[in-house]
C-alpha cells in the first residue's frame, strides 16, 4: 500500500454529510456517529502529480515517525513512516515540502528537480512557530503574550508513572508538583505560582483535548469500621496514560487562564494527546519492567538498640512484666518488599489526508513496595479526525478514551488515631516481639497495639474505577479564516471499592469474631457542550488578528452509595462473624447482622456552569500582539443574586528582536509580555446558596446550611510581565517572569456567629482579606554542544515565591490538625493576617530538664511556614553518537514540615508502653522520662529543604533490527534515586493532606504516609 | 460573502445554544429545602432538633466535661504518651482555660446548634405542641449556655445568619427562660420521659429558681424564700404525679434498657443502636485499653477525695451487675461505679496487666499529670452507665442506654436544698417532709444501701448531690451554688473567680460586636 495518497471525495461519496444533519446533542448518539466515520472508506485517487519520497531523521540520525510533512500552502501532504521514510504526490509546481514534528523546529526544504530529500529534525525546544493550544483554539507562540509553558514528550520526565502529572514534575518553572503519598496511583498536589487555596483542592484545571474535566476521582471513600482514619484521595488523573499524552500546556498567569474563567483560579493544564498522522499504518510497541524499593527511612531502634534501651530507661530487661520479648525482627521490613512492575504500550496510527486515527492500548501492573497494595491500569484511547466533503470544510473528530484502573489499598490512612494505621504500626512495633508465633501463626493479642502484618494480612481493600471520555467534535470551515466547531464530550466514571476485615484482627473494635466488610460505589458524571468559532486572518498586510468566540455548558453529577456490615455476633460459644471461608467478606454480606448494617446514599445536588467567552489576539508586524479575553459564567451553585461572574484579561507583548534597529543576528527573539487578569475559583459543595436540610438516620430533619443568596466567585486577580529571549540559533533560550497573584474574596465555610447549624460550620461566605502570591520564575533552556556526533544541554528553571494573608476579618483560621495517641485537639497551622498562608503557629519547644520532662513550653508563635520560597528544576542531557542520558533533579527549597509521623509514634512514651522509639529520641543527650507527654510544639517541626534526583535515564539508539524493527531504543531509568536533605522523616517530598472539621486543608505535615519508592525501569521501545 | 459567512456561522452558533436544553436551576437531590419541610409536617424536624441535643449533651467531651472535669467529681490526667490532647483537659481540671480552649469553644457551638434548629423550626407552621417541644429545647439549651457561659446568643426565627445575634445576660436571660417555659408548659405531653414533657418543663423551672440567686452574683448568691418556695411547689407537682418511682437497682436507670427499667428518669434522651449519641463515651473514656471485654482509652479518673465520699456499703460506689448479653462476669467483679484495685476479665476472671505486662490495679492515688511508669493503672474509674455489650460487639456504633438529664433523685434532692435555703417544708408523696428525711429515704432505700443520716445541712446535702449524682453533669453547677467551686484542691490552687463564668469562645467574640467578653478573660 502506499501512503502518499492525495485524497478527495467525489459527490456521490458524501455519507459523511448525510449523517451530520442527525447530529443531536444525545451522546450516545453522537458517539455510535463516530464510531460509524471510523469505517469509512478511506477513498483515495491520484491527480497530476509527481512523486517525491525520502527519510526524515532525528538527531541521532534515527529514522523519525509520524513528522508531517506538507506542500506549504495547500492540504497536500504525508507524514513520515516508522522507519522515518515516506513517499508523497506532490503538485508539478510545488517546490518546497516543509517537515514539522513537535519538539522539533520545522524546516522548509527546496524540492524543485528532487525525487529524494533527506531531512535531519533539528531538537528546538523553544521553535517560535510551533503553534500551541491554548483555551478553545491554538496561537502561534510567538503570538503568546501570556505565561504559557509548552512541555513536550522529550522534556517529560522518564520512567513509570501511574498518572499524567508526574511527567511534570520540576520541568516547569512556577510549577510545584509534590506526591501525597508514595503509593502507585497515590494523589499529588500541584501548585501553580503558590498556595492560595484556603479551602478546596488549590489543584489547577486539566482539561483533556478541550474537555475540562471534574478534578474529582470516582473512587469511593474509605469506609472503614470505626477507629481506622480517613483513607487517602485517589489521583484523578489515573484513568489517563501517561504514553498517549503528546504535550502538555501549562497556563500560569490571568491573561492566559481568564478564558477558562471560574475554574481557572489555581492555573489550567491543557493535556493534548497524540494523534494519528497521515501515512502507512505505523504499530509503536513499548515494554518496560522493573522494580520499586523503599527510598529512605527514619531510624527507629531495632533488637539490640531496644534492649539498651529498656536499660536505659529503667525498664525490666527480663522477666514476664519486660517488653524484652526475645526476638529480632524489623517490622517495616516484614510489611514492606520489591514491587515489580511491568508496562506495555501498543499504538497503531496511520491514515490518509482525509482520516487520520491512533489506537493505542496500554497496559501498566505496578506493586507498591508496601506489600499487598499496587496499581494496574488498562487502557485504549481511540483518536480519530475525519474530513468531509469536496472542499473538505467539513471535519470530525472523535477521542474515546477509555481504562480501568484497579488499586489494592493498604491501612494507611491519613489521620489515623492511637492505632496508628499501617506504617505507625510497624514503626511502633517492639522488635524484640515476633510477629508470628512459633507454629508460624500471626502473633495477635488484644489491646491498641496492633501486629502490622496482621493488620496487613487481615484486610483488603480493592476499588476499581472505570472511565470513559468520549467526545465527538464536528467542525465546519467556512473559509480559510473561519471555522466553526462544536465539542460534545462525556466524561464517566464509575468507582467501585470493596473493603474487609478480617474477624481475626481483634484489635479493631467489634472485629472480634465478626469481621467487617463494607462496598460502595461512586458514579461521576461530567457532560459538555461547547460551540466555538474561530477567526484567523490577516486584516492587512501587517495586521493579523486570531480569535475566537465560544459557548460552553456543562454539567456535573456525583451519585455515592454504600453498604457496611459487621458480622453476627458470636453466642455462647458459637463463633460469629463471616465465618473462616477463606473468602472474601464482601462477596456476601449478607450473611452479616441484620442490625449491624449501615446504608447511605446521597447524591450532589445540580451543578450546572453556562459560560460566554472570546478572545482576540492582534499581531501588527510580528512585533506588537495584543491579547483580550473575557468569559462570562453562570453557575447553577451561587446565590441568585450574584449566580453572574465576569472574567476579563488584557495582555500585550513587544517583539524587540523583530525591530530594525534591533541587531538581530544573534538575537533571535527578544519579547517582553505584561498582562493582567481576573480569574475565579468555585471550588465548594453545590447547594450552598440555599437553607438545606438533611435527611438523616432513622427519619430525622436536620439544618445543614442556611443559605447565602450573596455567595459570589472567589477572585483572582494576577498580574504578570515577562520576557523572552532567544539566541544563538535558539541554543539558548531563557525567559523570566515576574507575578502577583491576589486573591480575594475568599471562599471560605465560615462559622457565621452562634446561633448557627450544628451539624458542620457550613455558611459558606466570601471572606474579606487576600492572599498575595508574588515572585519571579525563570526558565534557562541550553543546547551547549549540538553536533553530528554529540549532543549537551542543560535546562534549569527556578521559582522564587512569597505568600501573604491580609485583610482578614475574624479570628485565625485554624488547619493542620496534628493526629496520634494524646494529640487531639492539637493543630499546628493558622491563616493569619501579615503571615503565610498555613503558617505554623506552635508551641515553643525550650529543650528537656535535667528529669527529662519538657521544659515549659514558650506561647504559642510562629515558627515558619510551610510552603516553599524555591522551586528548583534541573534537566541534563547528553548524547554520545548512540548514546544518550537524560538527567532531572527536583529541588524545593524555604519551607518548614511538620514531623507528625515522629510525635505521635517515635516519642519516649511509647517505650513505656512496650512499644518502639525513634532512634532520634533514645539518642538524645538527655535522658527522657517514658512519662514526658509528647505534646505537639516546636520540637517536631523540621526545615523541608531537598534535592532529589527525580529520575536518571541511560538510553541506547539501536536503530533499525532486521527489516521490520524500525527506530528501536532500549534504556535504563531510575527514579527517585536520591534525595539530599535533613529531614528525618521518610520523604520530605511527601505532603499528608487532612482536611479538618472546617474542610481547611492543611499544607506540608508528614504523618505515618506510604513511604515513597526508588523504581527502576528497563525497557525497550520500537516501531514496526 | 465574507458578511455573509460570518452571520451563517453566527447563526448557527445561536442556532445550536437555543437547541441544548441549559438548566441552571439548582435541584438538591439528597437534601430538602424549605418548602419540603413544610410540607413534610416537621415532625421529622422536630425529632432532628431533638438530636441536635446529642453532640453536646450526651458524650464525655462537652457539657460533661465542662460540668464534671473541672470539678472534684472527674480528673482527666495526661498520661505520659496518652491524653495531653493540647493540655486541654488538665485546663479544665485545673482552672486553667481561655476562651480558645476547645472543648470550651466545641461545646458553645455545639449547645447554639440546639438554638439554632429549634429556633428555625419556628420559622415554619409547627402545631401548638411541636412548638411547645421546640421551644422547651431552646429553653434547655439556654439554661445550660447561661449556667455555663452566662451569655446566651439569640436571633428571632427568619433572621439571616448574616445578622448579628443579639445577648441575653445573666438574669434577663434566666427571666426569658422562665416566661418561655411558663408559656408553653400546659402546651406539652405527658409522656414519653425522652421527650419534652410538662414534667420536664417542671424540673428545668426548679433548676431555673433554685440558681436564680447564682445568675444574679456567682460569687456570692442569695436565695430567695419564694424561688425557694417554687422549686418546692414543682417538686411536689412530679410527686403527686406519681409517674415516678424508686429502682430496685440504682443502675437500671443508666441500664442499656433504661428506657424500659428507669422508672426515676423524667427526662432522657433515646439511645438506639445506630441512631444514638456518644453516651458510649461515658465507659470508653475511663476504661484501661486492656479491659475485657470491652477495652477503652483509659483517660479520666475521680479524685481519691471524691472517692472518699462514699462509705463501703453504698451501692452506688460500686457493684457487680447484671447486664443482658454482657459476659458472665464469673468472680462477681465490679463492673459499675467506681473501679478500684486489680482489675479482671470478666469473662474469664483473669487478672489484667497493663500494657508493658504489670498488674492492672487503679489506684486512688491520681496526678494531673502522670509520668511514672504506673501511669497507666492511677486513678479510680467511675463508669455510672452500665457497658451495653450488645452494641459493642456489634462494632460500637452506638449505644442503647437512653442519656439520662433529669430524675426523681435530683428533684427530691433540690426540694431538701429548696428547704434548707427558706423554703417552706411541705409533704408530698412518701419521702418525708424535712430535707434529712428526704436524703435518708434516698440513702437507705435498698438501691443505695448507704446508711442513715442524723443530721442535715447545706454541707451535707453537696456531698449528697455528689454521691447520687455524679456523672450526670450537675456537678460544677452545685458546687458553685453551695460556693465551693473555687476552693482549692489536690493539682488545684484556689481559682480566680472568673473561673465561676466560663469565656465566650474568642471566635465568637472576634465577630459578634455584641458580645462583650466575660470579666478577666
Amino acid at each position: 500500500m502506499v501512503n502518499n495518497w492525495y485524497t478527495q471525495y467525489t459527490s456521490d461519496k458524501q455519507p459523511a454529510a448525510t449523517l451530520v444533519g442527525r447530529i443531536r446533542p444525545a451522546r450516545l448518539k453522537a458517539l455510535a456517529f463516530g464510531l460509524l466515520c471510523l469505517f469509512l472508506p478511506l477513498l483515495g485517487q491520484a491527480q497530476t502529480m509527481r512523486a517525491i519520497s525520502g527519510k526524515v531523521v532525528d538527531g541521532q540520525s534515527v529514522g523519525l515517525p509520524g513528522v508531517t510533512i506538507l506542500v506549504p500552502g495547500t492540504s497536500t501532504g504525508t507524514s513520515s513512516g516508522a522507519d522515518g521514510t515516506f513517499q508523497l504526490q506532490v503538485p508539478e509546481s510545488a517546490t518546497t515540502l516543509s517537515f514539522s514534528f513537535v519538539g522539533y523546529a520545522a524546516q522548509q526544504v527546496d524540492i524543485t528537480g528532487k525525487t529524494t530529500v533527506s531531512v535531519s529534525m533539528k531538537d528546538d525546544a523553544q521553535a517560535l512557530n510551533e503553534i500551541v493550544v491554548v483555551g478553545y483554539g491554538t496561537a502561534r507562540k510567538q503570538d503568546l503574550t501570556g505565561a504559557v509553558a509548552v512541555l513536550g514528550e522529550k522534556d517529560f520526565n522518564r520512567g513509570t508513572f501511574t498518572s499524567p502529572e508526574q511527567l511534570l514534575q520540576g520541568r516547569v518553572s512556577g510549577v510545584q508538583v509534590s506526591n501525597n503519598s508514595g503509593q502507585p496511583g497515590g494523589p499529588s498536589t500541584i501548585r501553580i505560582r503558590g498556595n492560595s487555596a484556603v479551602t478546596g483542592s488549590g489543584q489547577p484545571l486539566y482539561v483533556v483535548d478541550g474537555v475540562p474535566l471534574d478534578g474529582r476521582t470516582a473512587r469511593p471513600g474509605l469506609q472503614a469500621s470505626t477507629d481506622v482514619g480517613a483513607g487517602a484521595d485517589s489521583n484523578p488523573l489515573n484513568f489517563l496514560n501517561p504514553d498517549d499524552i503528546e504535550t502538555f500546556t501549562v497556563l500560569k498567569d490571568a491573561s492566559a487562564t481568564a478564558i477558562y474563567g471560574s475554574r481557572a483560579a489555581f492555573g489550567v493544564v491543557l493535556i493534548t494527546t497524540k494523534k494519528g498522522s497521515a501515512g502507512a499504518p505505523v504499530l509503536s510497541v513499548g515494554a518496560s519492567t522493573g522494580f520499586s524499593t523503599l527510598l529512605r527511612r527514619p531510624a527507629y531502634l531495632d533488637a539490640g538498640q531496644y534492649r539498651q534501651a529498656l536499660a536505659k530507661y529503667g525498664l525490666p530487661t527480663s522477666g514476664p512484666t519486660s517488653s524484652d520479648k526475645g526476638g529480632n525482627v524489623n517490622a517495616l521490613d516484614e510489611i514492606l518488599r520489591t514491587g515489580r512492575l511491568q508496562n506495555y504500550n501498543v499504538a497503531m496510527s496511520g491514515g490518509n489526508e482525509t482520516g487520520r486515527y491512533r489506537l493505542s492500548l496500554g497496559y501498566l501492573d505496578q506493586d507498591g513496595i508496601v506489600r499487598k497494595s499496587g496499581f494496574k491500569k488498562y487502557s485504549a484511547n481511540l483518536s480519530t479526525n475525519f474530513q468531509f466533503l469536496e472542499s473538505k470544510k467539513l471535519g470530525l473528530d472523535v477521542n474515546i478514551a477509555t481504562s480501568q484502573f484497579r488499586e489494592e489499598l493498604p491501612s494507611i490512612t491519613t489521620d489515623a488515631g492511637y492505632r496508628g494505621s499501617l506504617i505507625g504500626q510497624a514503626l511502633q512495633w517492639n522488635p524484640t516481639q515476633p510477629l508470628r508465633n512459633p507454629d508460624g501463626s500471626l502473633y495477635i493479642v488484644a489491646g491498641d497495639v496492633v501486629n502490622p502484618l496482621a493488620a496487613q494480612e487481615l484486610y483488603n481493600d480493592r476499588s476499581r474505577v472505570n472511565t470513559v471520555l468520549a467526545s465527538i467534535s464536528p467542525s465546519y470551515r467556512f473559509a480559510d479564516w473561519l471555522q466553526y466547531r462544536m465539542l460534545l464530550s462525556v466524561n464517566y466514571n464509575n468507582g467501585e471499592r470493596r473493603t474487609s476485615i478480617n474477624q481475626r484482627l481483634i484489635n479493631y473494635p467489634g472485629i472480634e469474631d465478626q469481621g467487617f466488610a463494607a462496598i460502595s460505589n461512586n458514579e461521576l458524571v461530567t457532560q459538555q457542550l461547547a460551540h466555538t468559532l474561530n477567526f484567523n486572518k490577516a486584516l492587512t498586510t501587517d495586521l493579523n488578528l486570531n480569535a475566537v468566540l465560544g459557548y460552553e455548558y456543562t454539567r456535573f453529577a456525583n451519585t455515592t452509595s454504600n453498604v457496611r456490615a459487621f458480622g453476627k455476633p458470636g453466642e455462647g460459644g458459637i463463633p460469629g462473624g463471616f465465618g473462616v471461608y477463606g473468602l472474601d467478606y464482601t462477596n456476601y454480606i449478607q450473611y452479616s447482622a441484620a442490625g449491624s448494617r449501615l446504608i447511605e446514599s446521597s447524591t450532589d445536588p445540580t451543578y450546572a456552569l453556562q459560560s460566554f467567552f472570546g478572545r482576540a489576539i492582534l499581531n501588527y508586524k510580528n512585533r506588537y500582539v495584543l491579547t483580550g479575553t473575557l468569559r462570562r459564567d453562570e453557575s447553577s451553585k451561587f446565590g441568585k443574586n450574584q449566580s453572574v461572574g465576569y472574567f476579563p484579561s488584557f495582555a500585550a507583548a513587544w517583539d524587540l528582536s523583530q525591530e530594525d534597529f534591533f541587531p538581530s543576528d544573534k538575537l533571535s527573539q527578544l519579547k517582553l509580555r505584561a498582562g493582567y487578569g481576573l480569574t475565579g475559583n468555585q471550588e465548594f459543595p453545590a447547594g450552598a446558596a440555599q437553607n438545606r436540610y438533611n435527611l438523616d438516620n432513622d427519619g430525622a430533619q436536620s439544618p445543614l446550611t442556611a443559605r447565602n443568596p450573596n455567595l459570589k466567585w472567589q477572585a483572582d486577580a494576577q498580574f504578570n510581565v515577562g520576557i523572552d529571549i532567544g539566541a544563538f540559533n535558539n541554543r539558548l533560550t531563557f525567559s523570566a517572569d515576574y507575578f502577583n497573584k491576589t486573591t480575594t474574596d475568599l471562599l471560605f465555610p465560615r462559622i457565621p456567629g452562634e446561633p448557627r447549624p450544628g451539624l458542620f460550620p457550613v455558611f459558606w461566605d466570601n471572606l474579606d482579606g487576600k492572599i498575595v502570591n508574588k515572585g519571579v520564575e525563570m526558565a534557562l533552556g541550553t543546547a551547549l554542544v549540538r553536533t553530528e556526533k554529540v549532543d549537551v544541554g542543560l535546562n534549569v528553571n527556578s521559582t522564587f515565591i512569597r505568600n501573604e494573608v491580609s485583610g482578614l476579618f475574624g479570628p485565625a483560621i485554624v488547619t493542620g490538625a496534628i493526629n496520634g495517641q494524646g494529640l487531639s485537639g492539637a493543630t499546628s497551622q493558622l491563616i493569619r493576617n501579615g503571615y503565610p498562608i498555613n503558617a505554623f503557629f506552635l508551641p515553643q519547644y525550650n529543650g528537656l530538664t535535667d528529669a527529662g520532662l519538657s521544659k515549659p513550653f514558650g506561647a504559642e508563635a510562629y515558627g515558619g511556614s510551610p510552603n516553599p520560597r524555591t522551586l528548583l528544576g534541573l534537566s541534563a542531557n547528553a548524547r554520545y553518537g548512540k548514546f544518550s542520558l537524560v538527567a532531572n533533579m527536583t529541588g524545593v527549597f524555604g519551607h518548614y514540615i511538620y514531623n507528625n509521623t515522629l510525635n505521635a509514634v517515635g516519642a519516649v512514651g511509647g517505650i513505656g508502653a512496650g512499644k518502639n522509639i525513634a532512634l532520634s529520641t533514645f539518642e538524645n543527650s538527655i535522658k527522657e522520662a517514658t512519662g514526658n507527654p509528647s505534646a505537639a510544639s516546636t520540637r517536631y517541626l523540621e526545615k523541608g529543604d531537598f534535592l532529589k534526583m527525580s529520575n536518571l535515564t541511560l538510553s541506547y539508539a539501536v536503530g533499525n533490527l532486521g527489516s521490520f524493527v524500525k527506530g528501536a531504543r532500549v534504556y535504563a531509568t531510575g527514579q527517585n534515586l536520591f534525595v539530599l536533605t535533613s529531614y528525618n522523616g521518610f520523604d520530605p517530598e511527601v505532603n499528608t493532606v487532612k482536611l479538618g472539621t472546617n474542610k481547611v486543608p492543611s499544607v506540608g505535615n508528614d504523618y505515618l504516609p506510604y513511604p515513597s519508592a526508588r523504581t527502576f525501569t528497563f525497557g525497550v521501545n520500537f516501531n514496526l | 460573502m465574507k458578511y455573509a459567512k460570518i452571520a451563517c456561522a453566527a447563526a448557527l452558533l445561536a442556532l445550536l445554544q437555543g437547541a441544548s436544553s441549559c438548566e441552571l436551576n439548582e435541584n438538591l437531590g439528597s437534601q430538602i429545602t424549605d418548602d419540603q419541610v413544610r410540607s413534610s409536617g416537621l415532625s421529622a424536624l422536630l425529632q432532628g432538633a431533638y438530636n441536635s441535643q446529642r453532640d453536646p449533651i450526651q458524650g464525655h467531651v462537652s457539657v460533661f466535661a465542662l460540668q464534671e472535669v473541672s470539678t472534684d467529681a472527674r480528673i482527666m490526667p495526661t498520661r505520659g504518651p496518652d491524653w495531653d490532647d493540647n493540655g486541654k483537659w488538665r485546663a479544665l481540671f485545673n482552672h486553667t482555660w481561655d476562651a480558645n480552649n476547645e472543648r470550651v469553644r466545641e461545646t458553645y457551638t455545639q449547645l447554639n446548634g440546639i438554638l439554632y434548629a429549634t429556633t428555625d423550626l419556628l420559622r415554619f407552621s409547627p402545631t401548638t405542641q411541636q412548638a411547645a417541644e421546640a421551644r422547651f429545647l431552646r429553653a434547655w439549651a439556654s439554661f445550660l449556655v447561661l449556667d455555663l457561659y452566662d451569655q446566651v446568643l439569640y436571633r428571632e426565627p427568619g433572621e439571616q445568619l448574616s445578622e448579628l445575634a443579639r445577648v441575653r445576660k445573666g438574669t434577663v436571660a434566666l427571666d426569658y427562660i422562665v416566661s418561655e417555659i411558663n408559656a408553653v408548659q400546659a402546651s406539652l405531653p405527658d409522656a414519653p420521659v425522652s421527650r419534652a414533657t410538662k414534667d420536664a418543663a417542671r424540673v428545668l423551672l426548679m433548676k431555673c429558681y433554685l440558681n436564680k440567686g447564682v445568675y444574679a452574683n456567682r460569687a456570692a448568691p442569695t436565695f430567695a424564700a419564694a424561688d425557694m418556695n417554687q422549686v418546692i411547689r414543682l417538686a411536689d407537682e412530679i410527686i403527686n404525679s406519681n409517674r415516678y418511682s424508686f429502682t430496685p437497682n440504682f443502675f437500671d436507670n443508666f441500664a442499656p434498657n433504661n428506657g424500659a427499667i428507669g422508672l426515676e428518669n423524667i427526662f432522657t434522651q433515646a439511645n438506639t443502636f445506630g441512631n444514638s449519641g456518644a453516651t458510649r463515651d461515658l465507659w470508653k473514656f475511663v476504661s484501661h485499653y486492656n479491659m475485657r471485654p470491652v477495652d477503652g482509652y483509659n483517660g479520666p479518673a475521680t479524685t481519691a477525695a471524691f472517692y472518699d465520699l462514699f462509705e463501703a456499703t453504698d451501692k452506688r460506689r460500686g457493684m457487680a451487675y447484671d447486664i443482658a448479653g454482657g459476659p458472665a462476669n464469673p468472680g462477681r467483679r465490679v463492673n459499675v461505679g467506681f473501679l478500684i484495685g486489680q482489675q479482671y476479665n470478666l469473662i474469664t476472671d483473669a487478672p489484667l496487666t497493663i500494657r508493658s505486662g504489670a498488674p492492672l490495679i487503679f489506684t486512688k492515688d491520681i496526678n494531673l499529670s502522670e509520668t511514672g511508669a504506673d501511669l497507666e493503672a492511677k486513678g479510680v474509674r467511675p463508669i455510672k452507665y452500665p457497658v451495653d455489650y450488645v452494641s459493642e460487639a456489634k462494632g460500637g456504633n452506638g449505644c442503647e442506654n437512653d442519656h439520662v438529664s433529669f430524675r426523681l433523685a435530683d428533684v427530691l434532692l433540690m426540694k431538701a436544698e429548696a428547704i434548707l435555703r427558706g423554703g417552706a417544708a411541705t409533704s408530698a408523696g412518701t419521702y418525708g417532709a424535712t430535707p434529712l428525711a428526704i436524703v435518708n429515704f434516698i440513702r437507705t432505700h435498698p438501691s443505695r444501701g448507704a446508711s442513715a443520716r442524723t443530721t442535715m445541712d447545706l454541707n451535707e446535702l453537696i456531698d449528697e448531690r455528689g454521691r447520687e449524682l455524679y456523672s450526670e453533669s450537675w456537678r460544677r453547677q452545685d458546687l458553685i451554688r453551695f460556693g465551693k467551686f473555687l476552693q482549692p484542691r489536690k493539682d488545684k490552687a484556689a481559682s480566680d473567680p472568673k473561673y465561676l463564668i466560663y469565656p465566650v469562645p474568642q471566635t465568637q467574640v472576634d465577630i459578634n460586636s455584641n458580645i462583650i467578653q466575660n470579666p478577666g478573660y
